[in-house]
């Protein structure tokens, strides 16, 4: 090969090199525009996704770039957090679940919105609790909007309530009823998700009905709660250990197979209508029965703004439209997630048999957060893990309680 | 051979780019994660604070970093035991002169070729009681027979060795097969004509002849074991409990999940040490064992 060859290729790989190596000034986010956003999403595997977009474009006036979220939690959870960690300014809005909030909102690596999208005609409408709970830092800055509102609800299997001669669960002593009667021929008259991350909303469903509090584990109505949840496994056998490994997905699978007469679930049914189990004959949300009390749970998906994000300004723009009634009608219409906004939940549009039952459950319950600490996942893990140890006897209902403190207090 | 400086440096410049990516992604992150390992690093507490070996000290007096070790030890031991065994048995038959020979290659080398998340989340399945195939499989011969692989520690361990099997086993086959076709026929022919069966043959003949494919393989294969994390990040999630959590399936956990980062670094620089002595010692005894 000429010198002169090797000499020219030699300098154009310096200069490629160089050229890879220099961080252009000029280069934005991922959008870039004035009119454009990158939504981290977990919407987009839904049916509706496409005309949501579609609808979410037209009336925010923005170019959305989407990017799909992991489906599987813990993956989504990593990623998230290692996006918002390390200033990652590809995304500007990403949906994030209360683990997440819990976890991030006093980090600073979310954009407060109080002064811009959340303004107190706006916020007003919000479930006040939950906001104050789930979304508002340390500091009083409200970080996120949420997306809708859902309840860990109970769901029935209408038939097996009819087979055991019974037409609602009121009390615990229905509920207990219910689980027995139920239980036969390899059916179980409860099923639950009690993979170690899962399993705490389920323990902290039982705390509150049986008054206790998850926070306290001197309390004897939260050992009573856990207490309970032994005997359904071990002592009554209405509900099978195998569920220790299952996740939602696997618990919808068997309750939708007929295998459990009754769950603990989010969300409006999709799954269940999908399945083609959904009705007042078949699968269908009850209202929690009162133990102590009634007492239910509140989740949502918010929509945050990367503090990262170069596009702040349509960022806000589309927070501004999620968090509207055209925002909410949007996500009721395409993926029935019911409104979290009071004023929009009694619009007329938002039509279906769910609505008479949340009505119901926001009369009768005593609604909450779920109970989080900072350090959210290691919390919920260590929890999962020792309820697991706790119902397979490898230690005892007061060496759970004792541990289960000793948790709560590294982790506050 | 004389080499100019001015192609020397004209080769420094070639080889630049390489060096420069090499630095980037691989010296300087190890750098940077021992000086991490020094501090209390949490992000979600925002705390960076100099604790000089205390996240080391942690390590050995953390329950869940000591069930990790003790299953990754099992882990890499149990399927290491495994791939040597099953794995010359599949080559052995692989090796013989059968009809469909090539395709049943191919079909053996099929679940390696596969994604192992994706065969970690069919496995999740496949050990399910009710859904499962395994247990629809040993119902045909005991139909009462009714277990939940994945939520007894022994068992649930038991099934993660068994998938990483399934899964490795294949490719580790096709290699020490690789290395039985090298075998001389006349080596069997001398030996059947001596009077030696198949089972002395075997051990006079094969056996020395492939046992130093089998020991460099075996120092891969170990390696990878020790840094494995799919598997158990998708079919158990360490689970139950923290029982199958392997270690780096753990460093993934704190640095990741739990924000843990200084303390996930410390971890990260141990298995490091771990794997480089490990490494020592294998290329050392690689060049000294003579067969």
């Amino acid at each position: 090969m000429k010198k002169s060859v090797v000499y020219v290729l030699a300098f154009l790989m310096t200069i490629a090199l160089l050229a890879g190596c220099s961080n252009s000034s000029s280069k934005k986010g991922s959008s870039g525009s004035k009119d454009e956003i990158t939504l981290y999403t977990i919407q987009s595997t839904q049916p509706g996704f496409k005309e949501w977009l579609k609808e979410a474009e037209e009336k925010s006036g923005l170019k959305i770039n989407w990017i799909a979220a992991p489906t599987d939690s813990d993956t989504r959870q990593q990623k998230i957090s290692t996006i918002l960690s390390s200033g990652d300014s590809s995304v500007d809005v990403l949906e994030i679940n209360d683990e997440m909030a819990a976890s991030f909102k006093n980090t600073g690596w979310l954009e407060p919105l109080q002064d811009t999208v959340l303004t107190s005609d706006i916020l007003s409408q919000f479930p006040q609790g939950y906001m104050k709970d789930m979304l508002t830092s340390n500091k009083g800055d409200i970080i996120g909007v949420p997306g809708y509102s859902g309840y860990l609800a109970l769901w029935v299997d209408q038939k097996k309530l009819d087979e055991a001669g019974m037409t609602s669960i009121e009390t615990k002593e229905d509920f207990i009823n219910f689980m027995k009667a139920a239980t036969k021929d390899g059916q179980y008259g409860y099923g639950g998700s009690w993979e170690k991350t899962y399993v705490f909303n389920e323990i902290a469903t039982f705390v509150n009905l049986f008054g206790g509090d998850y926070f306290d584990w001197t309390n004897p109505k939260s050992k009573e709660a856990v207490k309970f949840m032994y005997d359904m496994v071990n002592t009554w056998k209405v509900t099978p250990i195998d569920q220790m490994a299952d996740k939602y997905e696997q618990m919808n699978q068997k309750f939708i197979d007929g295998k459990y007469a009754m769950v603990f679930m989010w969300g409006t049914g999709r799954d269940y209508k999908n399945a083609g189990r959904y009705g007042k004959d078949q699968i269908h949300m009850i209202n929690m029965p009162k133990f102590e009390k009634r007492s239910i749970f509140t989740d949502s998906w918010s929509y945050v703004l990367n503090a990262s994000s170069k596009n702040k300004e349509a960022a806000i723009k589309f927070l501004k439209y999620v968090a509207s009634e055209d925002g909410e009608l949007n996500s009721w219409k395409n993926f029935e997630r019911y409104p979290a906004r009071a004023d929009v939940a009694s619009n007329p549009a938002v039509d279906s048999d769910i609505k008479d039952i949340y009505t119901e459950i926001q009369k009768t319950n005593e609604i909450h957060g779920r109970p989080m600490l900072p350090q959210t996942m290691e919390f919920i893990t260590e929890m999962g893990t020792l309820f697991h140890h706790y119902i397979q006897d490898k230690i005892t209902l007061d060496q759970f309680c004792e541990k289960a403190q000793a948790a709560v207090e590294k982790y506050q | 051979m004389y080499v100019g400086k001015k192609f020397m440096l004209i080769a420094w410049i070639f080889v630049l780019p390489a060096l420069c990516i090499r630095f980037f992604t691989t010296i300087y992150p190890i750098f940077e994660t021992f000086r991490i390992s020094f501090f209390d690093v949490n992000l979600l507490k925002g705390t960076n604070e100099f604790v000089g070996l205390q996240n080391y000290m942690n390590i050995f007096h953390d329950p869940k970093m000591i069930t990790s070790l003790k299953f990754t030890v099992l882990f890499v031991v149990g399927s290491m035991l495994g791939h040597i065994i099953l794995g010359i048995v599949l080559a052995l038959i692989l090796n013989m002169k059968i009809k469909a020979q090539k395709v049943l290659r191919s079909i053996v080398l099929l679940p390696w070729a596969m994604p192992t998340v994706v065969i970690a989340i069919a496995a999740k399945w496949a050990f399910n009681n009710e859904y499962g195939l395994v247990n629809d499989f040993i119902r045909w011969f005991n139909p009462d027979f009714n277990l939940d692989w994945l939520i007894h520690t022994d068992t649930a361990r038991l099934a993660v060795i068994a998938v990483d099997l399934w899964k490795d086993i294949p490719f580790f086959a096709i290699l020490i097969l690789a290395g039985l076709q090298f075998i001389p026929s006349d080596l069997y022919e001398s030996a059947k004509m001596d009077g030696a069966g198949p089972i002395q043959s075997f051990f006079k003949i094969t056996l020395p002849l492939i046992s130093k494919n089998i020991f460099i393989l075996s120092i891969f294969f170990t390696m990878w074991r020790i840094t494995m994390f799919d598997i158990v990040y998708a079919m158990t999630s360490g689970g139950p409990g923290e029982d199958t959590s392997l270690i780096a399936y753990r460093i993934t956990t704190e640095a990741f999940t739990n924000m843990n980062t200084g303390y996930a670094a410390s971890i990260a620089i141990v298995l490091f040490i771990a794997m480089a002595i490990l490494s020592a010692i294998s290329t050392y005894a690689a060049k000294k064992v003579d067969y």
